[in-house]
């Protein structure tokens, strides 16, 4: 649940920087900034490929991205039953991930309550009891994505329970931080995992800003940075962050959905890091490494899965045969007329 | 089920884990359903990722228990599910039709795979039998694989309907029909003729078809297949000459006999047993 589509005002922080930025690098083409990050690998921590098509999935890989969480979340209207989201838990961890491996990219997932369906408080009470059989399945790496949005009581009981599954399960929290009033709503969630006895080198906060990031990092917990075109961060900004914080618990997602959202804005800003200077560890810190080590706590992340290039047939291997190659799906020419 | 095919699997099992792995197994695979099932889920938290080793002894015998069944190349995690599936007390049908049922609905990938698997060992087979299409409806390539290849449930308990299902979807997805168990028990007409129709999309396509499936035929040529032969007698692909070689020759048609007789190289190897479909199995 990233995008608000009641909140369509620009950040005024973007336009704020445009006249600085209008350099010679301000629309810059995938085929000029591909060199800049040759060889990269990226870890995307929030993105939500139920929403994205297969081109989306091959851009990806092509550009470095090897692995991916997939946070369970709100499917822009709200479930009317059980069984939706029984179904939509099952997607994640069955269908998705499957249609993931097909293109070369290790899926994993954080399943949680969602803070604005959790104001159906009918529907939260059944969620709650099925969640349990959900959050052991293999490459579940966290709870999430929780926290409040309109923050109601609802959503903070809601908040509070599943903070007490995470720590029953020895799982990472991937929290998300409110639109409106995003400052104190951050405020308030670190507090009552604090509250809840949970170490906040456990916990994922995530969409900060250049306005709570460094209650966030005073506190210890990590700080996850959504480049997501006018309602969040823009990569422009990210990288000032970076400069100014340095890639200690700093991690950068994209959160692409079925908004408006760019599922390449990890590349796109490790690029832009590189235009500016930034040292390639530091890169490799905040678009990979600082994501699995975080989610990595869940145990549920085995880096030999992915980091020298997630093969399908390693995958294929692994479940026992190695001559089918459960479907891996062909490359089509992309830019010619003719579709064979 | 046998206890003693829980034996064998358990035998398995010990030669590939670690004392403390083991002991986990065996405290979850005594408890309660619920307790269990939690195991059967979490699995991978507490065994490692590995392809576990099996001897020929194992693959004989447990093809003696359960004819078809083999575990050969599964990870540890798949062989361990399997297993605990079937420590789950069956004396409730009830009882266990919904502890099953639970494991099957709220599955993620690997799980069906291994519940699949299970298959030929759960009690009520009957039972299963329409989540088992269901698989071969799946859209995810592994799910589909735990139910077509080296599974003897399909041969045992679907119709010729499901049957010919199963075995034009693994051709439609260009996967290896001889992994299917049974295949030649359970040819049959219709099948033979929907695979000729199908060849001709194919071809009118401008694809191929993969060569073994001819095999599927010989026992219903009909004067259209026989023309198929034709068709692949004249293919530039060698595979194709060899797989109408190879379905001519076992078929009981005259015309078939008599169209084989033209291409004498092809004729002899056949003949001689030089040339067998195992060659065309890929």
């Amino acid at each position: 649940m990233c995008l608000n589509p009641n909140e369509s005002a620009p950040n005024p922080s973007h336009f704020e920087e445009s006249e600085e930025t209008a350099s010679a690098h301000r629309d810059i083409a995938w085929n000029d900034y591909r060199d800049l990050i040759k060889g990269m690998r990226f870890f995307d921590p929030h993105i939500h490929m139920v929403s994205r098509t297969t081109d989306d999935y091959q851009a990806m890989h092509q550009a470095g991205i090897v692995a991916l969480i997939e946070p369970a979340f709100w499917v822009g209207q709200p479930r009317t039953g059980l069984s939706s989201f029984k179904d939509y838990y099952s997607s994640l961890v069955g269908w998705e991930r499957f249609r993931s491996s097909q293109f070369g990219i290790k899926h994993y997932c954080t399943m949680g309550l969602n803070s604005r369906e959790a104001n159906n408080e009918p529907l939260a009470e059944q969620v709650m009891e099925i969640l349990p059989l959900y959050i052991y399945k293999e490459g579940v790496v966290g709870i999430g994505e929780i926290g409040f949005d309109d923050q109601t009581p609802a959503e903070e009981k809601y908040y509070r329970l599943q903070l007490e599954l995470a720590k029953e399960a020895k799982l990472p929290v991937q929290i998300h931080t409110p639109h409106r009033d995003k400052k104190k709503g951050t405020e308030r969630s670190m507090a009552i995992a604090i509250e809840h006895g949970i170490d906040p080198s456990w916990v994922i906060v995530d969409h900060n800003n250049e306005e709570t990031v460094k209650s966030v990092l005073d506190k210890g917990f990590w700080a996850a940075f959504t480049i997501y075109p006018f309602t969040k961060m823009g990569n422009e900004r990210m990288v000032k962050v970076v400069e100014q914080y340095g890639p200690e618990r700093i991690m950068i997602n994209s959160a692409a959905d079925w908004g408006i959202s760019d599922p390449l804005a990890i590349p796109k800003t490790a690029a832009l890091m590189k235009m500016k200077g930034i040292s390639d560890e530091t890169i490799r810190l905040v678009t990979y490494q600082n994501a699995i080590d975080a989610f990595g706590k869940s145990g549920q992340i085995d880096v030999t899965d992915f980091e020298g290039g997630y093969e399908i047939d390693q995958s294929a291997k692994f479940h026992g045969n190695s001559i089918l190659r459960g479907g891996q799906q062909p490359e089509p020419v992309k830019d010619s007329l003719v579709i064979r | 089920m046998s206890d003693t095919i829980k034996h064998r699997l358990w035998e398995i099992i010990g030669r590939n884990t670690s004392d403390a792995e083991s002991e986990w197994l065996e405290q979850k695979g005594t408890s309660a359903p619920l307790e269990l099932m939690t195991a059967f889920v979490a699995a991978p938290r507490f065994l490692s990722k590995k392809i576990i080793e099996t001897t020929d002894e194992d693959k004989w015998e447990l093809n003696t228990e359960v004819p078809g069944f083999s575990v050969e190349n599964w990870s540890l995690v798949r062989l361990s599910r399997v297993w605990l599936v079937t420590q789950l007390d069956p004396s409730d049908k009830e009882e266990y039709v919904k502890n099953v049922d639970t494991l099957f609905d709220t599955a993620e990938m690997n799980e069906l795979v291994a519940l699949y698997s299970a298959l030929p060992l759960l009690s009520y087979p009957e039972q299963w039998l329409f989540r088992a299409t269901d698989a071969v409806r799946s859209n995810m390539g592994f799910v589909f694989d735990a139910i077509a290849f080296h599974n003897p449930y399909p041969e045992k308990h679907f119709n010729e309907l499901a049957w010919n299902q199963l075995v034009l979807k693994t051709i439609f997805n260009d996967k290896p029909i001889h992994l299917i168990e049974g295949l030649q028990n359970r040819m049959n007409e219709k099948l033979a003729v929907t695979l000729s129709d199908f060849a001709h999309e194919r071809w009118a396509a401008g694809r191929s078809v993969p060569p073994q499936v001819w095999r599927l035929v010989s026992r219903y040529m009909t004067p259209t297949i026989l023309a198929d032969m034709q068709y692949l007698y004249n293919s530039e692909n060698r595979e194709d000459q060899k797989a109408a070689a190879l379905a001519c020759s076992e078929s009981s048609l005259i015309n078939a006999n008599y169209l084989l007789a033209k291409y004498t190289d092809l004729e002899k190897a056949v003949k001689s047993g030089v040339l067998t479909w195992a060659e065309l199995e890929h």
